[in-house]
């Protein structure tokens, strides 16, 4: 499917662009740290501890009011007193307001963004690809019948259109085994993914349309090249044509758009986490949204989740721009020529 | 009475360095246009025949380059303007062009050399009406002639300020009257009828042959000495193309103009050129009058052009092809040989070194050995020589 | 005794320009478009039909409606007696096999993510012909008689020349052997020296496997060098047909005759020949009012379009 043509641009852009690497290492370390969670995660995430709540990151310490009481000559005193709180090792980005790690709520939140933005730009692309290629194959009739559809969806607010859709079905979640624990590598972490099946159903339905608009528009183009022509003059159907022809010659602006889209959902996600509308409880927009409240006194709780949704975003755009630059099509069919 | 010299072309080359590596595209090109002929050069895609024409306007853009060669251009008065500052650059009349400024060379565009592109469509504004365009080419080149070496008075108002102004007030118009009356004068000219109601019409309401005649007024606005015309007829009709040379004709015959006309197609070359040069992977492999070039050539590759035609009056049972297809001028690629040896039906020994240009008689010279040494069979190189090199 | 292989009368291909929804809606009368206005001729088998006209007179429409690459919208065309516009099922699949097509460009007319072996096998591929072995086979014996190497099967199209292109998509259009090709405009994208291999190639297989052309073409020298017969095309219609020598040498419709006198020769003779050029432009059939051009107005132009008509 890939042609070693294809590997070889894509080999030469990245090694002309900084940027394409560095969007390439954020994403595939992104990716690593979603699928070893367990391994990497210092702590349980979910593991509460109110003794070791709100630690400062490494290099920070902060100031508490402590008060304590205390028995002297049968009285009780209240003494009142500044204490240092100092980072500690064992929590190198600090605790949350229960004392759960940071750092292992960051590498686990990973899980559910990519698991939801993957899947659901897969969905996404399942959809709106097939839904676009037929319009754009047939065109005519059935093209303003199906795009009317489409535009229709899209002329809504994603956002509003996506809690609305939550709203109506609740916010089902599937849990998923855990590989590592139920192989007994990881004991003590958590024994389920929790992959929010609403969201991910919603993230598709809202995103789908984007790649009906890319797929309609390159079958419209493709079905008047001769190629397509030459197929039907060898009496080939429909099925075949958009199989052979039309759908292996629009895969370069849909891998493009898609990876642009796993970003874009990953921020929807994050967003409906953040206004509760997810049921993962495990996740960078929910952490951020209990993070909030304590934005004066212990900062790390809402910025790390932050800094890690956009590094996540900013990665995968670059890797989109580096598959848009590498699968030029100007450059794939090389015509040069002076 | 011999006609003088009007441009002496002498070595010219033009590289393109793209990324898959440096392309030749003109190499060490030498040939003369004479006032009020017409020189053709012919040759298929890819020869260079092209960027030889942009490089006679200075008009190759990056990643092409000239990277070498003179180009004499017969103007008193410039010579007369240089022959002070840089003797260097100036023979007699000539002043060799590549040698001047920059602003010199665009000085130059429109007054004393100007183009005609394949492609009329593409090369008009569609969001201007096609009179506007001519009449701002006028308007540049009256601009021009109040002072000529300035660049400076040509473009004043075009400006940044005058654009934002044009665009909040209407009609703060660059163009005077005098050019768009000229304008018009020149649509009728080439040929539009109703010219006057023409001049507002936008390209896309032209059909193509008239856009053509329109891109010619536009080229004649500065009155040039010499029209690069890049296969002018190439998107046209056989029709319409019929009409457009005519129209070439006709202006040449009034302005005594000279013209490089390049073309691919050989009957056209045949119906308007004095003078032809054949241009084979970035070099002219043969030059000479049209009767020398045509009925006396001496390179295979000419030959082999002339063979592959149909001809319309005779329907010979079988064309006589070039085997094999046109060398890509990589750079890299390109071996120090006559560039046409390995598709060369008379290909020798002698062929593996480069041939220099031979003069033949007259004014014809190629080239190619066959101008000096007499071809025999038993000389030719084994048929599947370059086969084997290319395997190794 | 010649055969007739396909006859085609009073073919039209009208379209209607422009019916956008909205033109729909409000009731506005859609403009008809006669691309192919009432074309009638025959095809002997073995022989070479030149189709000839300017851009837009219909020839290369007229070739896809023939083969069922667009509907036409009238008339009838007998393929060895059988009407093509109503065949259907198996009968239009084993039509589709005996007929095939070449195209202009070459570089449109490759899927650029198939390699040469799977362009030149997709016709088996689709009609269910042979094992994958066997296909393979073929793509390398039709590869060779193309004159390219059994080594480039495995090639992409973008590396290969215009020519080589379009000689894989002549092994294409062979792979299926059919009986019947139309060639639109199979050399007008090529280099000269390329476009006579090309036309000696077609020469050659046509003589190999007694293959049937339509040749459509604006290259009258073209034209006139592979055709044994001849229709000239203005407009939607047929002009002027008949053996290639009468409508080269002996022209009867004006326009054949302007056409003629405008090709260009290559040869020192044809310097500075002042060519008595039509004027206007090349008619649209989009605005068949506006075109008027003066031979139109030639006293001949009415009086017996088809002067030549099947002389032989």
């Amino acid at each position: 499917m890939i042609s070693p043509r294809t590997l070889r641009n894509l080999r030469s852009e990245l090694r002309r662009s900084a940027l394409a690497k560095l969007g390439v290492t954020l994403v595939v370390g992104i990716f690593l740290m979603a699928v070893f969670a367990p391994v990497l995660a210092p702590h349980d995430p979910t593991d509460q501890n109110l003794n070791d709540s709100q630690l400062p990151p490494l290099g920070f310490s902060t100031t508490e009011n402590r008060t304590t009481s205390e028995f002297v000559d049968g009285e009780v005193t209240i003494v009142e007193e500044e204490v240092t709180v100092n980072a500690t090792a064992e929590h190198p980005l600090g605790t949350d307001s229960l004392g759960r790690d940071v750092l292992s709520r960051t590498i686990y939140g990973a899980r559910t963004s990519l698991l939801v933005g993957v899947i659901g730009a897969l969905l996404a692309v399942l959809v709106g690809v097939t839904y676009g290629l037929v319009a754009g194959y047939y065109s005519g009739r059935v093209d303003d019948g199906l795009m009317r559809a489409a535009d229709v969806m899209l002329a809504f607010p994603s956002l509003v259109l996506a809690i609305a859709l939550i709203g109506l079905w609740g916010r089902a979640a599937i849990r998923i085994p855990d590989p590592f624990v139920a192989a007994g590598i990881t004991p003590g972490m958590p024994p389920d993914i929790v992959l929010p099946g609403t969201v991910v159903l919603v993230v598709a339905l809202v995103n789908w349309g984007w790649f009906a608009r890319v797929a309609r528009g390159e079958a419209l183009s493709l079905r008047s090249q001769e190629y397509v022509t030459a197929a039907r003059s060898m009496g080939a159907g429909d099925a075949f044509i958009i199989r052979t022809h039309v759908f292996p010659n629009s895969v370069t602006p849909i891998l493009v758009l898609a990876t642009i889209q796993v970003a874009a959902i990953i921020l929807l996600e994050s967003a409906l986490s953040f206004l509760g509308f997810s049921g993962a409880t495990l996740s960078w927009g929910f952490d951020i949204a209990q993070g909030r409240q304590y934005l004066s006194s212990s900062w790390w709780i809402a910025t790390m989740p932050g800094i890690a949704i956009v590094l996540a975003v900013v990665g995968i755009n670059l890797v989109g721009d580096w598959l848009r630059d590498a699968l030029d099509p100007g450059i794939e069919q090389g015509e040069g020529g002076v | 009475m011999a006609a003088r010299d009007l441009l002496r072309v002498r070595d010219l080359s033009t590289r393109f360095f793209t990324g898959e590596g440096q392309i030749n595209a003109v190499e060490s090109v030498d040939f003369d246009v004479r006032e009020g002929e017409v020189f053709g050069i012919v040759g298929e895609s890819g020869s260079g025949k092209s960027v030889t024409a942009f490089s006679l306007l200075d008009l190759v853009e990056s990643p092409g380059q000239i990277t070498s060669g003179e180009l004499w251009y017969r103007d008193e008065d410039l010579a007369a303007e240089f022959r002070e500052q840089r003797p260097e650059a100036v023979d007699g009349e000539f002043v060799d062009l590549r040698r001047t400024s920059e602003r010199v060379r665009r000085s130059l565009r429109g007054p004393s050399f100007s183009m005609v592109f394949q492609d009329p469509m593409s090369s008009f504004n569609p969001t201007l009406t096609v009179g506007e365009q001519i009449a701002e080419a006028v308007e540049v080149q009256r601009r021009a002639s109040t002072n000529p070496r300035s660049t400076r008075s040509r473009t004043q108002g075009y400006g940044l300020g005058r654009m934002l102004a044009g665009m909040v007030l209407p009609d703060s118009g660059y163009v005077d009257e005098d050019s768009e009356a000229q304008a018009v004068k020149l649509l009728e000219e080439v040929g539009i009828p109703d010219p006057a109601e023409r001049y507002d019409a936008y390209p896309h309401q032209f059909s193509g042959g008239m856009l053509q005649r329109a891109m010619v007024a536009q080229a004649l606005a500065g009155e040039p000495d010499l029209l690069v015309a890049d296969e002018p007829t190439t998107a046209l009709d056989v029709t319409i193309q019929a009409q457009i040379l005519n129209l070439l004709d006709d202006l040449q015959a009034e302005t005594g103009m000279s013209i490089v006309l390049i073309t691919h197609n050989l009957g056209v070359i045949a119906r308007m050129c004095d003078r032809v040069g054949v241009m084979y992977a970035g070099e002219i492999v043969e030059r000479g009058t049209l009767e020398e070039v045509f009925e006396q050539s001496v390179h295979p590759y000419t030959e082999g052009l002339l063979g592959s035609i149909p001809d319309l009056d005779d329907p010979a049972p079988r064309l006589q092809p070039i085997e094999g297809s046109v060398p890509n001028l990589l750079d890299a690629e390109m071996e120090d040989r006559c560039y046409f040896a390995d598709r060369c039906p008379k290909a020798m020994e002698k062929c593996l070194d480069k041939p220099p240009e031979i003069e033949c008689e007259g004014e014809h010279a190629a080239k190619c050995v066959l101008a000096e040494t007499e071809y025999h069979d038993s000389r030719r190189l084994p048929e599947d020589y370059f086969e084997e090199v290319a395997d190794d | 005794m010649t055969e007739t292989l396909l006859s085609v009368s009073d073919l039209e291909k009208h379209y209607v320009d422009g019916a956008s929804l909205t033109d729909r809606l409000l009731g506005v009368e859609p403009d008809r478009v006669r691309a192919v206005d009432g074309v009638s001729f025959e095809v002997q088998r073995g022989e070479t039909l030149g189709l000839v006209g300017e851009s837009g007179c219909g020839k290369s429409t007229t070739g896809e409606t023939l083969l069922r690459l667009r509907e036409p919208t009238g008339g009838t065309a007998a393929f060895d007696g059988e009407d093509v516009f109503e065949l259907s099922g198996p009968e239009l699949a084993t039509f589709r096999r005996r007929a095939g097509i070449v195209f202009q460009d070459p570089f449109s007319s490759l899927d650029p993510r198939l390699t040469a072996r799977e362009i030149i096998a997709e016709p088996l591929v689709v009609n269910d012909v042979g094992t994958a072995a066997e296909r393979d086979e073929r793509a390398a014996e039709l590869i060779e008689r193309v004159g390219l190497s059994t080594g480039q099967l495995d090639r992409y199209p973008n590396e290969f020349s215009g020519g080589q292109r379009q000689r894989i998509g002549i092994a294409r259009a062979l792979a299926l052997e059919p009986e019947f090709v139309v060639c639109d405009e199979p050399v007008s994208a090529l280099d000269v020296s390329v476009q006579a291999q090309i036309l000696n190639l077609l020469d050659d297989l046509q003589d190999e496997f007694d293959l049937t052309y339509l040749f459509i073409a604006h290259d009258l020298s073209v034209v006139r060098h592979i055709s044994d017969r001849v229709a000239v095309m203005y407009l939607g219609e047929i002009v002027e047909r008949g053996p290639v020598e009468t409508i080269f040498e002996d022209p009867a419709h004006p326009y054949t005759e302007a056409l003629l006198r405008s090709v260009p020769r290559a040869d020192p003779s044809e310097h500075g020949r002042r060519v008595d050029a039509l004027p206007g432009d090349v008619p649209s059939p989009r605005d068949r009012a506006a075109c008027f051009r003066a031979v139109e107005d030639h006293p001949y132009w009415d009086s017996d379009p088809l002067a030549h008509a099947d002389a032989d």
